[in-house]
């Protein structure tokens, strides 16, 4: 069942990678050469949709238990699946307040920041969502190896966005976080992000040395299920700020 | 069912005894604007429908505790009862109903409250730590009292030098924040001549209980001759404008002028004397003291007594001017 | 370290001790690196507290199996904790029932501290310009009496939820063990932290906190907002527990519409806690990095908005107060049937009154800022949503008037608390709607008035509540039960005193008494009243007192109580006392309703087959 699914699973991966790639390319020429604020707020929500779905296989949750035994492995994966998915709910409500904090102190004007760098670290970081997925792909059907590569190069472009983002972006930008409000959203938004960022890069890691340990299987490997799920929400938020923070509304 | 319709004449009973007390305890204030009218009729409703709800619920407790109780050798469980579908909808129905309509009254007396008079007198509430100042843009002066004429409607502006207070007069029924960097409003018609007190509303800091000022409503000939003996007394002696100015800015709940204690050195005397500070040094209070004392008060601490109490803020608030007002008066005190 | 120091508060505190030191470092080595002065107390502070925290729970234990899996090795098995002894509560648990303890424990501590916070300024108070305290130092005590009051009623709450889901779901335990330990264990430096404002200058915003004046306040004002960013986490963390065990861990045969109705309260509570409670450490860490780095999100003078502090406050303190008392309402309906042995009443139309609260509870924020300056036009929705709230409330008291119609009642201690609870939650409720119309808001806001709601919503949604079901379950936790004679006398103290001194907060506010005043002028006539407050809340102290006696005393030598005490349904009570380690041996299954009283052969629950072997958590 596994080996001959491997082929298209991965094709999809590249698939939807695809389709995210383009509608990126779309919402960044909107903006700047035809501006309609209710497309980009669709595409950003059809990326979002993309990325919880096909990549964070959010449909799982409502499928039902091939074990009714609360004692059996399939059980408690389901079990883990969803708390992780409460951590998740919880966590997208800090997001959710900088967001209305961002609409609320600047409106429909939007911070002075470089667009080239954030079309640059937005697609270093849905890059690493294809490259988390095809980890995960691979870890279904057994591929250790590919595993490996794939988790390798998501951690290298996770840092690498980072460095896009404290290295440049914060470095570049015409305010200091202390000198107005829109500063100070910009650092705030961008900051608690990375921070997740971090803590995502952490996880990633951990789950690498792990399956270099060889402790994961093709039946159970929750771990990499769950950090490289982690890592595509931290995707799907920056879905969300990408527009927010570059792409609605007029400079000041 | 004997027991239903003793219960109805108890919670009839009930109702009117709870609110006839609550009549009889006089719970609002003196009723003094015309805003309170029908903010106070919608209390009355409330009282009504709070004594009746109360009525309907402890009664039929009651009465069942006392009822249903397991007396001596009582074996046995209740009646097996689960619910009833109708009257279930209908005790969701019928509150349901009860509270939109509530919402309806209650927005007709937002509606009123709220109503412009394109007459109204303007004026400006500066409030600060720890004091309301009242400017009369129309006059071209300004007072540490809220001075309104009866039945005409005052529209405050209001703004805040530092952070959020708030503009209360029980009589009046109404409270609204006063905010730093945007203006808020609030229009009240005074319907009854008396003297009352506007209190700070919204914790401000270490004195926020101490921060008030007075508000006299006066027939309009009285009003009329207040503000043309502001209007007289306004820029002259420097030592009176100062004195005006350390009301207004409230340093008297800090700083006495007699002599006695409080959160600040008196001012009794200040002016030339020797002060001890609390780094060991002593100096003498000349005028450059006396004027880092107001604009940059934590350079010189005086022995006994803490940095960051004095607000910070009067540099920036206070004019050239009116520090050498305040200058003027503080050396004047002997 | 575990050798030398076995005892794991012990080693956690050595460990904070280290972090404080190391965060300190850090904040200095940074300064240094950035040619700046070393030593600034504010972020080193705040580092120092954060790292503290952190380092006190690596220290008690609580990371230590997941670091053995993120190394790729397996955890050991925790064995039979009961072993060893007493010391098991000072160390981290997997035992929901062990952590449950230490949750109450914790509670009762905090609920203590605040509340003698409150005996010192309501003497102050009792007298007009009375010296007792500086006004600062009001204004310090009187936050942290409301600060502290609020953590401790999360963690009562947590403590509940925690040690009484698994056994009303037929659970061994509730799904994330560890995580249930972490949420405690991050609640005791919370705890320590949120105190030490006290000697830190203190602050002077009330429990909101609200800027400018909370970006300008001492130091102490950061410790109240880093201790409540990790309690915050505690809160959270144990709602995602509670969520995923009521999901995933029922009973055979127990359907949703079968469940004790305890278990829909703390659904539509976690549900709350879960997502609501990330507003308020975002708000409050907005206003830190406003004082740290400078941040202008509410300072006018860099463009920002004082008012979307509250927006983002409230919308989590709103739902917050729905959290306090949605488990205490379903602890009254879940003790009513067994001591009035009658059905619950409409249970269906109870248990969706709990979500309905919880779900509409998220509509109404803008109800704390009617007199804020918030743009007008959102006033009257704000309105609308808040009285619709009365009608899901409305329910639940009809619903247990009801109950109690035609039982055969008795008034054991755990029954006259529930009893008490329904009169004073009544008061809360209807003094409830007056602050929902705007316009008689405007007089109440800001003044005792208010002070006397929330006291009698919180005393009759989680204090009294707290009270019956501490006395309800703890032949259950002990195999002992609490002296009936002490509980009357805790209630005689408590009830009439309590209540007496909210219906006078609520008649000086109605009078234009404002609160959070460290003094008031005598000429407004309240001194009577404020006199007689104090004493009545000395009453209600010394009830707490009586409880704290019949707590030891029945701990050293109470009646034993090891079988159904209460001839209670529920599937716990069928089972020895104290609760065994792992709860049910047998397995459970579902085959009736819950509330099946008065009605013959209509057994809830069945055991079924052979005892299980000890398996590992």
């Amino acid at each position: 069942m596994v080996e001959t699914n491997k082929a298209s699973a991965l094709r999809l991966g590249m698939l939807i990678f695809g389709a995210l790639a383009v509608a990126t390319a779309v919402e960044f020429l909107l903006a700047l050469f035809a501006y309609v604020l209710p497309i980009l707020v669709v595409i950003a929500l059809i990326k979002a949709g993309l990325v919880m779905y096909y990549y964070m296989h959010i449909n799982r949750l409502f499928e039902a238990d091939p074990d009714p035994d609360q004692e059996s492995f399939s059980y408690k994966l389901m079990t883990n699946r969803i708390g992780l998915w409460f951590f998740m709910l919880s966590d997208s409500f800090i997001f959710g307040g900088l967001l209305v904090s961002r609409f609320n102190l600047l409106g429909l004007t939007r911070p002075d920041v470089n667009q080239f760098t954030g079309l640059g670290v937005t697609s270093l970081l849905l890059i690493s969502s294809f490259f988390a997925n095809r980890a995960e792909t691979a870890m279904v059907h057994g591929d250790r190896k590919q595993t490996t590569i794939s988790l390798v190069v998501t951690i290298l472009l996770g840092l690498l966005f980072l460095a896009g983002v404290i290295g440049i972006e914060w470095r570049i930008a015409p305010f200091r976080p202390a000198d107005n409000v829109a500063g100070a959203i910009f650092y705030a938004m961008t900051g608690f992000h990375a921070f997740h960022v971090l803590t995502g890069i952490t996880f990633l890691s951990i789950v690498l040395g792990n399956n270099l340990r060889m402790r994961y299987t093709s039946e159970k490997h929750w771990a990499v299920e769950a950090a490289v799920t982690y890592w595509h929400f931290i995707d799907v938020v920056w879905i969300i700020f990408y527009p927010a923070l570059y792409l609605i509304g007029s400079v000041h | 069912m004997k027991h239903f319709f003793s219960i109805a004449v108890l919670i009839l009973a009930s109702t009117f005894a709870i609110h006839a007390g609550m009549i009889d305890l006089h719970l609002l204030p003196k009723q003094a604007s015309l805003q309170a009218v029908s903010i106070d009729q919608l209390f009355a409703i409330y009282m009504w429908a709070t004594a009746f709800v109360f009525s309907l619920i402890v009664v039929p407790l009651v009465y069942s505790l006392i009822l249903y109780r397991r007396r001596k050798g009582e074996t046995g469980d209740g009646a097996h009862i689960t619910g009833n579908s109708t009257l279930e909808i209908a005790w969701t129905v019928v509150p349901l109903i009860a509270v939109i309509y509530l919402a309806y009254l209650g927005a007709q007396s937002l509606a009123e409250i709220r109503r412009i008079d394109q007459t109204a007198m303007v004026v400006k509430v500066i409030a600060g730590q720890w004091y309301f100042q009242f400017q009369y843009p129309d006059y071209g002066f300004s007072s540490p009292e809220l001075h309104l004429p009866v039945n005409r409607q005052v529209d405050l502006q209001m703004t805040s030098n530092d952070v959020i207070h708030s503009f209360f007069v029980p009589e009046f029924r109404l409270k609204q924040d006063i905010l730093p960097g945007r203006t808020t409003e609030l229009r009240i018609t005074p319907t009854s001549i008396g003297s009352y007190t506007v209190s700070c509303a919204q914790l401000c800091g270490a004195n926020h209980a101490y921060m008030r000022a007075t508000v006299k409503v006066d027939s309009q000939q009285d009003f009329d001759a207040w503000v043309a003996s502001q209007k007289a007394t306004a820029g002259q002696n420097p030592v009176l404008v100062g004195e005006q100015l350390a009301q207004q800015y409230g340093c008297a709940v800090c700083h006495s002028v007699d002599g006695s204690k409080g959160n600040g050195p008196t001012w009794k005397g200040l002016y030339q004397s020797q002060v001890s500070l609390t780094d060991g040094t002593k100096v003498t209070a000349d005028q450059t003291y006396l004027l880092n004392s107001i604009t940059n008060p934590n350079l010189q601490i005086v022995a006994g007594f803490s940095p960051n109490v004095m607000p910070q803020t009067y540099g920036q608030t206070l004019s050239k001017d009116q520090v050498s007002a305040l200058l003027a008066y503080l050396e004047s005190i002997k | 370290m575990k050798k030398l120091i076995p005892l794991g508060l012990i080693r956690g505190w050595v460990w904070q001790i280290i972090g404080t030191a190391f965060g300190v470092g850090l904040v200095t080595g940074i300064r240094v690196l950035m040619h700046l002065p070393p030593w600034k107390a504010e972020p080193s502070a705040v580092v120092g507290g954060l790292f503290g925290a952190l380092f006190f729970i690596y220290g008690v234990g609580v990371f230590d199996d997941w670091i053995l899996w993120a190394s790729g090795r397996e955890s050991p098995d925790h064995g039979d904790e009961m072993k060893l002894g007493w010391r098991r509560f000072f160390g981290p648990s997997n035992n929901h029932k062990t952590i449950g303890v230490q949750y109450l424990a914790l509670s009762l501590l905090l609920f203590t501290i605040a509340g003698i916070f409150a005996l010192i300024f309501r003497v102050k108070l009792a007298v007009p310009g009375s010296k007792l305290l500086t006004p600062t130092e009001y204004n310090t005590l009187m936050s942290l009496h409301g600060i502290v009051m609020i953590i401790s009623v999360l963690i009562g709450i947590s403590a509940f939820m925690n040690y009484v889901v698994p056994m009303l779901i037929g659970a061994r335990d509730m799904v994330f063990p560890r995580l249930n330990a972490f949420s405690f264990w991050i609640a005791v430096p919370a705890g320590e932290i949120l105190l030490s404002s006290l000697f830190m200058g203190g602050f002077d915003t009330g429990w909101t906190g609200y800027p400018p004046l909370s970006a300008q306040a001492p130091l102490g004002m950061q410790m109240f907002f880093l201790g409540v960013s990790l309690a915050s986490f505690s809160s959270i963390l144990s709602a995602l527990n509670v969520l995923a065990t009521v999901i995933r861990l029922r009973a055979k045969g127990m359907t949703p519409f079968r469940m004790p109705i305890f278990v829909w309260a703390a659904i539509a509570t976690s549900i709350i806690s879960l997502t609501a409670t990330q507003l308020i450490g975002l708000s409050f860490q907005m206003v830190m990095l406003q004082r740290l780095l400078g941040m202008g999100f509410f300072d006018p003078i860099k463009g920002g908005n004082p008012i979307l502090f509250q927006y983002l406050f409230w919308f989590y303190s709103h739902p917050a107060v729905y959290v306090f008392v949605l488990p205490g309402l379903g602890i009254i309906s879940e003790l009513l049937p067994v001591f009035v042995r009658k059905p619950l009443y409409g249970y269906k139309w109870v248990a969706m009154s709990s979500l309905a609260i919880a779900l509409a509870g998220f509509l109404v924020w803008g109800h704390h800022m009617f007199a804020a300056g918030m743009a007008e036009y959102l006033r009257d929705p704000f309105m609308v949503s808040t009285l619709l709230v009365a009608v899901p409330t409305g329910v639940k008291f009809f619903s247990w008037v009801a109950t109690i119609w035609r039982g055969k009642i008795t008034f054991p201690t755990p029954m006259l608390f529930v009893l008490a609870s329904i009169l004073v939650f009544l008061l809360g409720g209807l003094s409830g709607p007056p602050n929902a119309t705007v316009s008689t808001d405007l007089q109440l806001n800001n003044t005792y008035y208010i002070v006397g709601h929330f006291h009698d919503a919180l005393y009759g949604g989680y204090v009294f509540p707290f009270f019956a079901a501490i006395y309800y379950w703890f032949p259950k936790m002990t195999g002992k039960r609490m002296s009936e004679k002490l509980g009357k006398l805790q209630f005689w103290l408590m009830v009439p005193s309590f209540t007496v001194m909210s219906l006078l907060m609520m008649r000086i506010g109605l009078l234009g008494m404002r609160r959070r005043v460290s003094d008031y002028d005598p000429a407004l006539g309240f001194q009577a009243d404020m006199m007689v407050m104090t004493i009545m809340s000395f009453l209600t102290a010394l009830g707490v007192l009586v409880f704290f006696i019949n707590l030891f005393l029945t701990l050293k030598r109470g009646e034993a109580a090891t079988g159904n005490v209460w001839n209670s349904r529920s599937p716990e009570w069928l089972v020895p006392s104290p609760m065994p380690l792992h709860n049910y041996d047998q397995e459970l299954e579902v085959v009736g309703e819950p509330y099946d009283y008065g009605l013959k052969d209509s057994p809830y629950v069945r055991f079924h087959g052979e005892s299980e072997d000890g398996r590992n958590q």
